[in-house]
């Protein structure tokens, strides 16, 4: 069994007589410990299928498991206590908390987990060494660069483990150099870690990190190729 | 539930300085009004209930004249009568606790060249009045002496009078009845209506307003007697046309009338406050509504949506106890004792526990109100949403 199965997924909107489809009906598997790519046209579904793994929206129609928990029937509450518990998200804005210095912002998620204060200082302390920034604990957002931000955003969604990490462009809002550091770590956090990874991207040298790259069209799954095939068309 | 860390919310209310003041402002603005229409209504309540609780007075006034003892004509024998025959009335050292009065609300004026008539509440007593209403303390000064054109004034007499308090220092001068009146001693009676009044030997008042033989009522302090001992005694005397009410009955009453005054106050204050809550819900919106995004990232890494709420109410609440405190201590420091006079006498803003309390919860509770709606609706967009604004 796959770690995230998708059958006949489907998320649909209803703007007074029409149904916008963001999602029509998509089969997915996506193994534990891959490393997965979402690309397509602006529109076509990706952010909204990122969003229905990582349990922070519902689907209309549809499967969707997540190691085995079938996210559809979970309550609200219960949802966001298994995404606490099993989701790393990475947004393409970073979005910490600008009252809260780095070491506080990767803290964050810790709290919705039974540790320790002396346990959390341990992971929070490893999760910014692994992001290089653990020098700059005490900075707050404003004080550091981009780059350094969503290290920062990184190492809140690796603290707690979880069994999946998702990014919708991590690398959207960063420089080429900086882009290319964010998605290294992201490379060593899947090859050290064994992490299971989905991003979505635009870019498709970014792309070329995965080991698999998936294109989305008008919310279907159009093509599918493994980084080799895809580096040989 | 987990819950969001304090420091959160703490740090918060330094995001928009603006607001902070707002909301301080606006706190405090609520208590001390709360605090100043409480005081104004318990001071009023305490000084026209407590009157006499601690003490067992019943007055014996006109039939006809229980709402209004200044209307009150009765017979200057009945102090006497009375003392006679109610048994077991207080007495000490061969006096019995019967005190014939004269209340009079007599026009006085600072001097004879002065036009402007000031409203006085007048006591015409003699020297039992002191140990009939041993609340009365003179803290300055003697009592007046008969026939000696004497008064002596209570704390809060020039409040009522409308005038300063050197203005009826001892050895200055009021002018009624054509002549000079001198202030020789200073009285207090906290809580009481007698606070406010002015004291005048009783002879000199019956002369003053030329009812040389009658009484506005007696006040007799029961001892060993009971109200059924004065009640019998004005029932089978049904030619002296008295009646006999507690003295603490009385000025309840009188407290009953001035109910929906207070009332009133109430409401108003209510509605401005309400205002006030009104324009801290403004700012509260504009403040959670910038931190959609923010919130969206909360819930998205697992945080509830009632710990989040929770949070933003800590954040606000926060801010108002801060701004309650300053309301309390303005309350207290510039409101709390200030005279107040009204018709009938006078009274002093009374900032006790209850009214504190009451402050403190409305300033806290402006804190609730003011955060849960903005906070509700800053949560109501869907995730997803939420974490695409800006
Ligand atoms: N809340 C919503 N209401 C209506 N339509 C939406 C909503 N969210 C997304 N959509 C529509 O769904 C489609 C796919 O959106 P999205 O998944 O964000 O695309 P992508 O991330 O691939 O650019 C778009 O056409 C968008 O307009
Ligand atoms: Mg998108």
């Amino acid at each position: 069994m796959a770690l995230i199965e998708c059958r006949g997924l489907t998320r649909e909107y209803k703007k007074g007589d029409n149904i916008i489809r963001p999602l029509d009906g998509l089969d997915l598997d996506v193994e534990r410990g891959e490393f997965v790519a979402l690309m397509g046209p602006s529109g076509s579904g990706k952010t909204t299928l990122l969003n229905l793994v990582a349990g922070i929206d519902s689907p209309t129609r549809g499967e969707l498991t997540v190691d085995g928990v079938a996210l559809g029937s979970l309550s609200r509450n219960k949802l966001a206590a298994w995404r606490a518990q099993h989701v790393g998200y990475v947004f393409q804005l970073y979005n910490l908390v600008p009252v809260l210095t780095a070491y506080e912002n990767v803290e964050l998620p810790l709290l919705l987990h039974a540790l320790s204060r002396r346990e959390r200082h341990g992971r929070v302390m490893t999760a910014l060494q692994r992001v290089g920034i653990a020098d700059r604990h005490d900075h707050y957002p404003r004080q550091l660069s981009g780059g350094q931000e969503q290290r920062v955003a990184i190492a809140r969604a690796v603290v707690t483990d979880p069994t999946i990490l998702v990014g919708d462009e991590p690398t959207g809002d960063l420089d080429a150099s900086a882009a290319e550091a964010v998605m290294a770590l992201l490379g060593e956090l899947h090859d050290d870690l064994g992490k299971t990874i989905i991003m979505v991207t635009h870019d498709p040298k970014t792309a070329a990190c995965a080991e698999r790259t998936l294109h989305l069209e008008k919310g279907r799954l159009v093509r599918e190729a493994g980084a080799m095939e895809g580096a040989a068309v | 539930m987990r819950q969001i860390p304090f420091h959160y919310a703490v740090r918060n209310l330094g995001r928009s300085p603006v607001r902070l003041a707002t909301s301080l402002i606006g706190a405090s603005l609520v208590v001390v009004l709360v605090l100043a229409s409480g005081g104004f209504v318990r001071g009023m309540q305490v000084t026209l209930s407590e009157n006499a609780r601690l003490h067992e007075n019943v007055m014996i006034i006109g039939i006809g004249s229980e709402e209004g003892v200044e209307r009150s004509q009765i017979d200057a024998s009945v102090a006497g009568i009375a003392a006679a025959s109610v048994p077991r009335l207080t007495q000490r050292a061969g006096v019995i606790y019967a005190s014939p009065e004269i209340h009079a609300a007599l026009p006085v004026r600072e001097s004879s060249e002065s036009q402007a008539d000031l409203p006085a509440v007048m006591r015409g007593v003699r020297e039992v009045a002191l140990l009939v209403h041993p609340e009365v303390e003179i803290v300055e000064g003697r009592a007046p002496r008969a026939g000696a054109d004497e008064v002596m004034v209570g704390a809060l007499a020039a409040t009522r009078l409308g005038v300063s308090q050197e203005r009826l220092a001892i050895g200055r001068t009021l002018w009624f009845d054509d002549r000079e009146w001198t202030v020789v001693g200073r009285f207090r009676a906290p809580r009481t209506v007698m606070d406010a009044e002015v004291w005048i030997p009783l002879t000199d008042l019956q002369i003053a307003t030329n009812r040389e033989s009658s009484l506005s009522c007696v006040v007799v302090t029961l001892g060993g007697a009971k109200f059924s001992d004065v009640d019998l005694f004005v029932k089978s005397r049904l030619d002296l046309e008295v009646t006999a009410i507690r003295e603490h009955d009385y000025y309840a009453s009188i407290g009953e009338f001035y109910g929906p005054i207070r009332v009133m106050i109430l409401v108003t204050a209510a509605l401005i406050a309400s205002g006030g809550v009104l324009g801290g819900l403004n700012t509260m919106y504009a403040a959670f509504a910038a931190r959609v995004r923010e919130v969206g990232m909360l819930q998205a890494i697992g945080f509830t949506r009632v710990a989040i709420v929770a949070s933003l109410v800590e954040e606000s609440v926060l801010a108002s106890a801060c701004g309650a405190i300053i309301g309390a201590l303005i309350g207290v420091v510039l409101l709390d004792g200030v005279a107040v006079g009204f018709s009938m006498g006078a009274f002093a803003l009374t900032i006790d526990a209850p009214v504190m309390l009451a402050g403190i919860v409305v300033g806290l509770g402006v804190g609730v109100v003011g955060a849960i709606p903005p906070a509700v609706r800053c949560l109501r967009l869907p995730i997803p949403e939420a974490l695409k604004s800006f």
